[in-house]
This record gives C-alpha cells, sequence and structure tokens, in this order.
C-alpha cells in the first residue's frame, strides 16, 4: 500500500506543536511505515507538493498576509486539513494583539521595547502585512481540529492514528486540552 | 412533614419534595445537571440556560434550575436534543469576550472550561470579535477582568442577598452588558466593601485574587475546614494551603455565615508584616538573646518561686483556643493562685441570656443592637443584619456615637434611654438582642424585660470571648503592682497604655508570635504559634464549639501554647 502523504506548516506559532510532534518519539518512526511527511518547516522542503497531500496540518493563528497565502495554500493541496494547536484553533496568544491598534502594537515591537535602541517599524511593501489575527477556520475550511498548548504527542498520535484508520477523530478526556 | 412529588429523571423514579426545583431533585438523587449561573446560596435566576432539560408537554427545553417539580413529571437531562442546545449555548458564552484558557488564573478551575470539556467542544462555533473590554484593578485585594465574565449575575446576587450591600448590577444592553459598581463608578471608588464573597462564587476568571492568582489549581492545593478568628462570630472557612504556604481563606457555604466573611476575614492574614518570634528569648545584658526551651522555662519558674503568689499577675487574650484558655485557668489560678484574667473584655458584667443565632437575626421582626458597632466589628454579624432589614425586619439602634448601622436603623436611641428601645421590642414578635461593652449596665438590666421573647446574641469582643467569660475570666489588667507579670498575647498587639503598666512590673513575662514593643521591653519572650497552625477548638458568640484546624504544619522548634504552660507547671 503506498504511504499517506502529509504536509505540515506553520503560521504565527512558537515552535511547539512541531514540538509535541517530534514528541512522538519512536512512535514518529513507526508511523513512517504508513506515512510520508512531505514537507514541514523542520525538514529541507517546506512547500506541500503541487501534486497534494492526503492530509495538512497547519500550526499557528493567521496574523498576516502571508499567512494568508499558506494557509490557501495548503487548503488547495490537501484533502483534510487539520488545524493544530490553540493558536490555530482559538486564534492562541497572538490574539491578545487584537485588543489594540495595529500602530500602537508595531510600535511596542519595534521601538519601544526597553531593550531596542533606535527602533524602526519596517515597512517594505515586499514584507508580509500584519492584519487582525484570527484562527486558521476564520480563513480556510478545517476538517479536524485538535486544540491544546500545545497538544500533546498522545494527542497527536490518536489524530493521525485514526486518520490513517480513515475515521474523523472525536476529542475527548486527556485528547482534548485548550491549554 | 413537605408533601411528596413522584417524577421520573431519564427513566428513573424519584421522590421529590414538593416545591423543589428539577435541578434540587435530580442533585438529591446524584444525577449532574450543568449549571453555571446557578449556586445553592443564592436565587435561582436561569439566566445562562446551561441548565436546560426535557420536560414532557412543555413548549421548548426548560431550565433545571428554576422549573419546579409537579407530579407525574418526566424529564430526560442529557437527551440528544438538550446536549445539542448545550452546546449552542456554550457556542454562544464562547463567543463574547475573552475566554481563551493558556493565560486564564481559573484554567483548571473554571466552570465554563469544564463545560466545554463534558460536551466535547474542539473549537469555538461562533467566532469572537475580539473586541476588548476593560479590567477593572482598582480594589486592593482582587481585579476584575470583563473579559472573563459570561454574565451569569453570581456576583449581583451574593452582594445583594447575602453581603446585603447591593453594590453590584448590570449597565448597558446586549453584547455590551457588564457588570458595573453603583451604576459605573470604578470597584475601588465605590460602596464595595471588599468582602470578597463575589470573588469566591465567580465561576470564571473574571474576578482574580491579587495573592493567590497563579499560585496553584484546585487539584494542587489543600483546603483545611476551620473558623476565622479574627472576631467572635466564628465564620466557617477553609484555608486553602500549598507547600505550607497559605494562598487565600474561603467562607464555608455550609456553616452560619453562608460563605460570607469579612474584608478582615478573608484579606487581613495577608498584610501581616511584623516579625515572627522564633525562639524563647531572655534579656541578658540588657539584650535580647536566644535561649533553649529548658533555659527559658526554668528562668520563668524561678522567677515566679521568687515572688509571693498574690505578686504573681497573668493576663491573657481572648483570642486563644481553648485548651490554651483552660490551661492557663489551671496553671496560674489552680496551681501557682496567682492573680489571673483577660486582656480584652468579656461582657462579663452582663446577665443576659446567650445563645442566640445568627439564624435567628435572618428570622427575626425586630433586631436590637446596643453598645455596639457590628459593621465595623463583627461585619458578617453587620451584614446579617442588613439582610434581615432588606426583608422587612425592623432595626433599633441604641447608641451614642456614629454607628455604621445608624443609616439602617428604623429607630436609633441614646444610651440612656434604653427603656424606650426595649418597650419598642416587646411590641414585636421575634426580636433578637444584640449587646456590646459600650451598654452601661444599668441600663443594660432594662434588657432583662425582653428576656421570655428575645434572643439574645453577645458581641464579644475577641474571638473565644465566651469560653474566658464562661471560665470567669475579667478584664483585671493591673500589672502593675505585680512583682512577676505574664502575658500571652498571641498574635495580638498590646496598646501603649498597657505596655506602659505592664513596664513597671519587675518581671516581665511575654508570650507572642511576633515582635512588638512589648516584647522589647520583656526580660522574658515566649513564641506563640498562629492560630492556623493550632489544632483546637473555640466558643463563638453563639456559644457553639467550633472546631479550629491546622492549616499549616508547626514552624520548627515552635511548642504550642498550652504545651508550655503544661511544662511550666510541672516546674512549680
Amino acid at each position: 500500500m503506498a504511504k499517506i502523504k502529509i504536509a505540515t506548516d506553520w503560521l504565527a506559532a512558537c515552535a511547539g506543536c512541531h514540538m509535541s510532534l517530534l514528541d512522538l518519539d519512536e512512535r514518529l518512526v513507526q508511523l513512517l511505515d504508513k506515512i510520508e511527511i512531505t514537507s514541514s518547516p523542520i525538514t529541507d522542503l517546506k512547500y506541500p507538493p503541487r501534486e497534494g497531500v492526503t492530509v495538512g496540518i497547519l500550526t499557528g493563528t493567521v496574523n498576516n498576509t502571508a499567512h494568508l497565502e499558506v494557509a490557501r495554500v495548503m487548503r488547495e493541496r490537501c484533502q483534510i486539513l487539520v488545524s493544530l494547536g490553540d493558536c490555530s484553533v482559538l486564534g492562541g496568544v497572538p490574539l491578545m494583539r487584537n485588543q489594540v491598534k495595529m500602530e500602537d502594537a508595531l510600535r511596542r515591537a519595534y521601538v519601544e521595547t526597553e531593550s531596542t535602541v533606535d527602533g524602526l517599524i519596517p515597512r517594505s511593501e515586499e514584507l508580509a502585512q500584519p492584519i487582525f489575527a484570527r484562527p486558521l477556520d476564520q480563513v480556510v475550511k478545517v476538517d479536524v481540529y485538535l486544540p491544546g498548548c500545545p497538544p500533546s504527542a498522545d494527542a497527536i498520535h490518536f489524530v493521525i492514528g485514526e486518520l490513517l484508520e480513515g475515521r474523523i477523530p472525536v476529542l475527548k478526556d486527556q485528547v482534548l486540552k485548550y491549554d | 412533614m413537605d408533601k411528596v412529588v413522584n417524577i421520573r429523571i431519564n427513566g428513573r423514579h424519584i421522590r421529590a419534595r414538593a416545591g423543589q426545583t428539577v435541578m434540587e431533585a435530580a442533585k438529591g438523587v446524584g444525577i449532574d445537571i450543568p449549571s453555571l449561573c446557578h449556586h445553592p446560596a443564592v436565587t435561582p435566576i436561569g439566566a445562562c440556560r446551561i441548565c436546560v432539560v426535557e420536560i414532557e408537554r412543555q413548549r421548548g427545553l426548560q431550565p433545571a434550575c428554576t422549573f419546579p417539580v409537579t407530579e407525574g413529571m418526566r424529564v430526560e437531562t442529557e437527551s440528544p436534543k438538550v446536549v445539542e442546545e448545550r452546546r449552542f449555548i456554550l457556542g454562544l458564552l464562547f463567543s463574547e469576550g475573552n475566554h481563551y484558557c493558556p493565560f486564564c488564573e481559573s484554567s483548571g478551575d473554571c466552570e465554563l472550561q469544564a463545560l466545554a470539556y463534558r460536551y466535547g467542544l474542539d473549537h469555538w462555533i461562533y467566532q469572537n470579535p475580539g473586541e476588548a473590554r476593560p479590567v477593572d484593578g482598582t480594589r486592593e485585594h482582587f481585579i476584575m477582568d470583563h473579559n472573563r465574565c459570561i454574565l451569569c449575575r453570581r456576583c449581583i446576587r451574593v452582594c445583594s442577598e447575602l453581603a446585603a450591600n447591593n453594590t453590584l448590577g448590570v449597565k448597558y444592553r446586549g453584547a455590551k452588558t457588564v457588570i458595573c459598581a453603583d451604576g459605573g463608578v470604578p470597584f475601588g471608588e465605590s460602596t464595595c466593601i471588599s468582602c470578597g464573597t463575589c470573588l469566591q462564587i465567580c465561576p470564571t476568571g473574571a474576578l482574580i485574587d491579587r495573592k493567590s492568582a497563579y499560585a496553584g489549581r484546585e487539584s494542587q492545593v489543600e483546603r483545611t475546614k476551620s473558623v476565622c478568628m479574627f472576631c467572635s462570630v466564628g465564620c466557617g472557612s477553609e484555608i486553602i494551603t500549598r507547600a505550607g504556604r497559605v494562598l487565600r481563606v474561603e467562607g464555608e457555604w455550609e456553616e452560619h455565615n453562608n460563605g460570607v466573611l469579612c474584608l478582615k476575614g478573608r484579606f487581613e492574614l495577608f498584610k501581616e508584616t511584623r516579625k515572627r518570634i522564633e525562639t524563647p528569648l531572655i534579656r541578658k545584658d540588657s539584650r535580647m538573646q536566644q535561649v533553649s526551651w529548658e533555659e527559658a522555662l526554668d528562668t520563668l519558674a524561678q522567677a515566679f518561686k521568687k515572688s509571693p503568689s498574690k505578686k504573681i499577675g497573668a493576663w491573657t487574650t481572648c483570642r486563644t483556643l481553648n485548651l490554651t484558655l483552660s490551661e492557663f485557668v489551671a496553671v496560674f489560678l489552680g496551681k501557682i493562685g496567682a492573680n489571673v484574667g483577660v486582656l480584652e473584655l468579656t461582657l462579663a458584667r452582663f446577665k443576659l441570656p446567650l445563645g442566640g443565632s445568627l439564624n435567628d437575626l435572618l428570622s427575626a421582626d425586630t433586631i436590637l443592637v446596643t453598645g455596639a458597632d457590628p459593621l465595623s466589628d463583627h461585619p458578617v454579624i453587620g451584614y446579617h443584619i442588613k439582610r434581615a432589614c432588606m426583608n422587612g425586619a425592623r432595626l433599633v439602634l441604641v447608641s451614642d456615637n456614629n454607628n455604621e448601622m445608624r443609616r439602617f436603623a428604623h429607630k436609633t436611641f441614646s444610651l440612656n434611654e434604653m427603656g424606650k428601645a426595649v418597650k419598642f421590642c416587646q411590641n414585636s414578635a421575634s426580636p433578637v438582642v444584640l449587646y456590646g461593652e459600650e451598654t452601661p449596665p444599668e441600663q443594660a438590666e432594662k434588657l432583662a424585660a425582653l428576656q421570655r421573647k428575645a434572643h439574645f446574641i453577645p458581641l464579644f469582643p475577641e474571638s473565644n470571648g465566651f469560653h474566658a467569660k464562661a471560665l470567669g475570666l475579667r478584664a483585671n489588667f493591673a500589672p502593675s503592682q505585680m512583682e512577676a507579670v505574664y502575658l500571652l498575647l498571641e498574635d495580638t498587639s498590646l496598646s501603649d497604655e498597657k505596655i506602659k503598666q505592664a513596664r513597671e512590673a519587675k518581671f516581665l513575662a511575654v508570650h507572642a508570635s511576633y515582635h512588638s514593643p512589648i516584647t522589647e521591653v520583656a526580660d522574658i519572650v515566649f513564641p506563640a504559634l498562629l492560630w492556623y497552625e493550632h489544632e483546637g477548638s473555640l466558643y463563638n458568640l453563639e456559644g457553639k464549639k467550633v472546631a479550629v484546624r491546622k492549616a499549616v504544619s508547626l514552624p520548627e522548634g515552635l511548642i504550642p501554647e498550652n504545651e508550655v504552660l503544661t511544662q511550666l507547671a510541672a516546674r512549680m
């Protein structure tokens, strides 16, 4: 049987969710008998292949115009999109930025921080522009949600396992955590 | 005997009492219907709708917390329709405010979060518009974060129904609705008395205790059921500790205080800045030096042996537990034959009945308060009086000074008009009399006329005044005429006037928890425990014996006061 192709990427994320994925340890090696990870932020290949994958996994908040693009491409190239982690599912810590004006947030981050001298807000048009932060399902259709900050390796294992069995996972007990 | 009503919940036959709600009937047999706005301590209002259940022949779903049981009723509490509705309601609750768990103090102990887990919400059904609501940090002890508030109105109800303070309400309408104080002033500038009952009853992280925030979840802390020792009301309380540190104090819902504590009882403990006495100290070469318990006890025993028993004086605070008080009397009066007494007044000269309770207050039609100011000195009694007044009782105040209770009084008399006050009470059906030390004896005698009708509540100035009075101890402080004096202060401090008198004694022993001006001038100092380090009991002003429990372990090298006294007696 051909291996199931999985692609993963992050938006505004702290990398904690991908650390949790790596926490699968030897179970990850066993999983590789059944799956192929085509691309991820922690491998050489970053972008999901043009020919598409079965499962796409995104972590992090949709926080700027580049994230919109990453989310759109992943949605187009995968059959099942998994929203992984609190930032992706609920909005997460970056959502706190919505409570202040964008200019105030930028000035605080690039100019006013205690460790900054002669700070400057980057304005180049080549850079992605920050937008109102929002969870992934506000931008593209999501098929499977796995909240958690981060979701435990067990929870990730459970979700991938259920998908491999052809089922949409139903989260409960220890698998369902919001923090 | 209440009428029995036969109902079926989830197919199970239940004998409920007429007048019960569906929620109460279900709870009685262990069927759990979720609730958010409902709490047994306050009137149900059916605001949050999370407790909706299916009731046969009722149109739509009905809230279990307000729906009364009727004969033959059939209820389904977890049918697919009910579960779908509850998930929908949770979705709506999460769509307003900021209910994001990872940076919330209440995560793990939050009733809203627990329900989201229970109904398997893996994402928010309706997205939060992300509009920030304000955070009010103007109160000294706790913060209100409106972003976490689900408008269950529990805080409003405890404020009006239990603390009888009516500070809280809501302002604006619809999605803009917020909890507010006095129609919209910052909490710290409002009429809020910081009793903290709202903080204790909040189901989410909207109200945050500054001291114990992020210091431990419910699963990581220990709870010790005890009694508050800040006044003689003796409120039932729970002391919440982690790793030997007191995090916060909560009121016990099931006790006579109905979960309510006052500013002092809830927060005073955490304002302590005095330095703890850790070992016995003896003055040597005009300096206080650390010594062993043996040396200190031997020195004290020697000093007492040298003095004739008539020239030995021992006084204790009433803020001490039964065992220590009894031992104090047994050792100093029984064994040494010294002059004994207490440092605070004990209502010793009043020959009035005891045994009135806080519950009597709530069912009283007339309340007479004389020579006391409960709102400042026994606040929880004050709240109970206000509660009773809100429910129609009349307050008769007999006082000469600027009493806090004055603005709630139906009639106010001066202390020498006691006769008129008594007459007013004689015309009522169920009067309660609360009397304090400021009542002159000749006026107090007039209260005896109400003996057959009224309940009497003595307002002792200190926590175990009831037992001190029962032991016959009086406030007869006269150390200047003594050769050797022993003062058991616990964690109280002595007035400058009393310190001046005490200094005139030839030999002064002080038994106290903290360093203070009196320990600076003592010849010998013994370290005392704090009340929540003791295992013991006291009599509250109702005359009920209540258990004071040890919430943290004994600091190393400390011996309970009663054992110190026993060891002293063995040396005499």
